[in-house]
């Protein structure tokens, strides 16, 4: 009993992470987010391997939130966390669709198609401020 | 029976009442003097109820062609419509109008990213990350979130090549290549509504 227990314990385990990792794949993929790092960096051949690096990237991510280790690191490597942490995280928000169809659409409404620079700055300030806003303030009320 | 060559233009740009006349829409091919001749057949005359698209559709072309000179025999290429659109004077653009849109983009995308942060709990992630690492605990583990914030903005705009503009100059970005592909849905769509030689009313509707 005990022993059939703990192996359908294992099983739904194993099927909730295949299907968790495959969504994130999946996910991953629409949004097109390696193929514009490789693009912007020349790095083509090298896919492969930062295939194996989110691979990677999520195995040790999840291993370390479920078991609640400490590492003991200086803390000055959490900056360096904390950028990759965003850069990854703004170029997923620059990557939804639907922040992709929504210049075309509003430039063209209202014709200012060669202003396009401007109104992605007032995207990326205000996340960025938005962000800061948050952390500094929100969080703290 | 001379052979001539046509090829529709795409998308040609005209004013209000001008003359479309077919070399403005096609490019014509073959013996000199009759694409001289063929070239200054006179379209249609732009007028204010055309609104700000006209579609030319290549029947309409090879019909004149045969009106002028019906022995031709005519080869066709290419695009089988032109989206004519007409420009009127251009638009002021007003720069009140421009700030509202602005303030609008810049006040919703950071109230976009709070509601994120939130629903991700990343509050919590950061904490749980912090005490992670260092092993103390920090209510507000500012040391990640403030590079983070910053790293958003970057991460954008790399996404968008406004760093990289330069560099790679043949390459669109994204952003482009998605404002082609609305062009091209917003011209599929004109091609099919606009253009009388591809829908038939019934009389009396």
């Amino acid at each position: 009993m005990m022993t059939g227990n703990l192996i359908l314990v294992a099983v739904i385990g194993f099927a909730g992470g295949l299907s968790v990792g495959a969504g994130f794949v999946a996910f991953l993929t629409v949004l097109g987010l390696l193929p514009r790092l490789t693009q912007l960096t020349k790095t083509m051949k090298m896919i492969h391997y930062y295939e194996w690096a989110v691979v990677f990237g999520v195995l040790a991510g999840g291993w370390l939130s479920l078991q609640g280790n400490i590492l003991h690191w200086n803390q000055y490597v959490l900056p360096i966390i904390g950028v990759a942490n965003g850069v990854f995280n703004g170029m997923l928000a620059a990557a939804l669709t639907e922040v992709l169809n929504v210049f075309p659409i509003l430039s063209k409404r209202i014709g200012i198609q060669d202003k396009m620079v401007y109104l992605i700055m007032a995207v990326v300030f205000g996340k960025v401020i938005g962000s800061l806003f948050q952390w500094i303030y929100f969080v703290n009320l | 029976m001379e052979l001539i060559y046509v090829r529709m233009r795409n998308r040609v740009y005209v004013k209000l009442n001008q003359e479309v006349k077919v070399k403005d829409v096609v490019k014509v091919i073959g013996p000199e003097d009759i694409v001289r001749k063929l070239e200054d057949i006179t379209l249609l005359e732009v007028k204010k109820e055309d609104k700000n698209i006209i579609i030319i559709d290549l029947v309409q072309v090879i019909q004149e062609i045969g009106r002028m000179d019906g022995e031709l025999e005519v080869q066709t290429f290419g695009p089988a419509q032109t989206i004519v659109e007409v420009v009127y004077e251009k638009r002021k653009f007003s720069f009140l109008f421009f700030i509202g849109v602005w303030m609008l983009l810049f006040i919703g995308t950071g109230i976009t990213i709070m509601n994120y942060h939130v629903d991700v709990s990343m509050q919590e992630v950061h904490q749980k990350l912090f005490k992670l690492i260092t092993g103390r605990e920090d209510k507000s583990p500012l040391l990640i979130q403030i590079p983070y914030s910053f790293g958003l903005g970057l991460g954008m705009v790399l996404f968008f090549n406004h760093f990289f503009k330069k560099r790679f100059n043949e390459e669109p970005s994204p952003l482009e290549v998605e404002m082609f592909n609305y062009q091209q849905d917003l011209d599929q769509y004109v091609i099919m509504n606009e253009n009388k030689e591809s829908i038939r009313q019934i009389d009396d509707r």
